[in-house]
């Protein structure tokens, strides 16, 4: 089964136009202003949808949805702003029944909107439940996979809205039964050119899972530090949505171009916290002077270069190519302002963009490490044609093999 | 004490290096890029070369070919994050005479070391 890229950047716009009437909605209803930050798809593994929500505590709505499409539709926000939102639909004070049926009423407008783009889109009707009122921490907030399916890789809608004058956010999780939306996008499929086998794809993000937990193998080796790869996902997007993806915290971290097939930018980044922690760990004495010294990045330098072989090595020995990188660059900067000039140069090419994004952690100490790859979007259609599927476990080659022949 | 050449573009790596081989070798030189490589290897003539491979200017490979165009009998072990096979090859190809990936330990690099300059 295949998808095109046209197909993607459509169903993209539906699920943005959706977003934006849902907003719209609540915004009629409560006055208060905000804009649909970004929507992105993504290919991810299902027990791992909604890791980005973190330990926020979030209330909101569900529907399940059946016809042509199928499957559930999430919208949450976080206490506060659903306390805000239900503050100013209400006018003022409300009991705690009052506010969840405030919520359900909101949510269920909303989504309404938000489905009846997808119907209109598809030619036909796509019926949906009541909604049920949700609450829980992080991820937990969001429908739990079936039984037997937490493996299976899913294709997720998620839309993240803003609040004009406050720094609260909401979420639409769409999240739709693989085989009916596969074949959705297979019908709308404008052209064969540049179509991407969704096997292929899905492989290719397990090969970036174990390239996420070498490079995780590869600081644990270097720190000391037991380190766990956590979430693997490629995500599309428009290129302007691009540097959204990373947020506006300040990253210490390296920037590489690759080249070959696939080609691109990676970047691996740390919080400030995060890049002392790992620095100090792979230094043999305690160093002297607050922040970050010129050995503090040195030590960072060397390990986004080594941490960026790990991830990438698993791809060339795959494809049975090599894919060629810089000299990392080092970085020290808001996370949109890192990955915008590398957006604007990938968008030269194209109007949206893949996006793979990896995270690894640890419970040892305050540390956590993201990994962002922009390819280009042609290479990466070529690396995927050229993905040989049974050659998938191929991530690792032997030197003393190599040498010794 | 054998004589040593580290190749790399990164201090931080550099400095590592020194660290482990300094007890048993004497460092004759320590360069960021191929270029300065192959120069620093025609003036001092070391037993072994310690060539990063993504190195500016000119890669690892590149410089080890170099080196041992000019002199087939020079030891250079590839001391590398890169490991992909296509890369090993390429390593094979250039003359290397042996490959470690980064990160490694201390015992790694003098096994490796051992292998192509016994003691």
């Amino acid at each position: 089964m295949k998808v095109d890229i046209q197909s993607l950047e459509t169903f993209n716009q539906l699920a943005h136009e959706g977003a934006e009437q849902a907003t719209a909605s609540m915004t009629q209803m409560t006055g208060i202003d905000a804009i649909v930050d970004v929507t992105k798809i993504s290919l991810v593994n299902r027990a791992d949808v909604g890791e980005e929500l973190d330990t926020q505590e979030f209330v909101g709505v569900q529907f399940d949805y059946t016809g042509e499409l199928a499957g559930e539709t999430v919208l949450v926000f976080d206490r506060d702003c659903s306390e805000s939102m239900i503050e100013a639909l209400l006018g003022g004070a409300s009991s705690e029944e009052m506010a969840r049926s405030g919520v359900k009423e909101i949510g269920n407008i909303m989504m309404s909107g938000f489905i009846d783009g997808w119907a209109d889109y598809l030619g036909t009707t796509i019926d949906h439940s009541p909604p049920t009122y949700i609450e829980g921490v992080g991820p937990d907030v969001l429908p739990d996979a079936p039984e037997g399916d937490e493996d299976d890789h899913i294709f997720v809608f998620k839309s993240q809205i803003e609040w004009m004058d406050e720094s609260l956010e909401f979420y639409i999780y769409m999240l739709p039964e693989y085989e009916p939306l596969a074949d959705v996008m297979s019908e709308h499929a404008d052209t064969e050119d540049d179509a991407i086998p969704i096997d292929k794809l899905e492989v290719f993000n397990e090969m970036t899972m174990r390239g996420t937990e070498t490079a995780a193998e590869n600081v644990t080796m270097m720190t000391g530090i037991e380190t766990e790869a956590e979430v693997s996902q490629i995500s599309f997007a428009p290129i302007t949505d691009v540097p959204k993806q990373v947020g506006n915290e300040t990253y210490v971290g390296t920037v590489v171009e690759f080249t070959g097939v696939p080609s691109g930018f990676m970047m691996v980044l740390f919080d400030e916290t995060s890049a002392k922690n790992v620095a100090e760990a792979m230094m043999p004495v305690e160093v002297e002077g607050e922040g970050l010294t010129e050995q503090h990045k040195m030590a960072i330098e060397e390990l986004g270069n080594i941490m960026t072989s790990g991830f990438v090595d698993g791809w060339a020995n795959v494809l049975q190519t090599s894919v060629d990188h810089t000299p990392p660059r080092l970085v020290h900067d808001m996370g949109r302002a890192i990955i915008d000039p590398l957006a604007a140069q990938v968008g030269q090419q194209q109007e949206h963009a893949f996006i793979i994004d990896s995270t690894m952690q640890t419970d040892d100490i305050e540390f956590e490490a993201e990994i962002h790859a922009l390819p280009n979007e042609q290479q990466l259609r070529e690396a995927l044609d050229e993905l040989m599927v049974e050659r998938a476990d191929e991530t690792d080659a032997d030197p003393e093999e190599i040498f010794q022949k | 004490m054998p004589e040593v050449l580290i190749a790399d573009d990164s201090e931080f790596m550099r400095n590592l290096l020194r660290e482990i081989l300094e007890e048993d070798h004497q460092i004759v030189g320590e360069v960021e890029n191929g270029v300065e490589a192959v120069e620093t290897y025609k003036e001092k003539r070391p037993d072994l070369v310690m060539m990063d491979i993504v190195m500016p200017i000119r890669d690892g490979i590149e410089a080890t070919d170099e080196i041992k165009n000019s002199d087939p009998s020079a030891n250079v072990i590839m001391c590398t994050s890169v490991g992909q096979e296509e890369k090993m090859k390429e390593a094979v190809k250039a003359g290397a005479d042996g490959y470690i990936t980064k990160p490694f330990q201390k015992p790694s690099v003098m096994e490796a070391i051992e292998d192509v300059v016994p003691s």
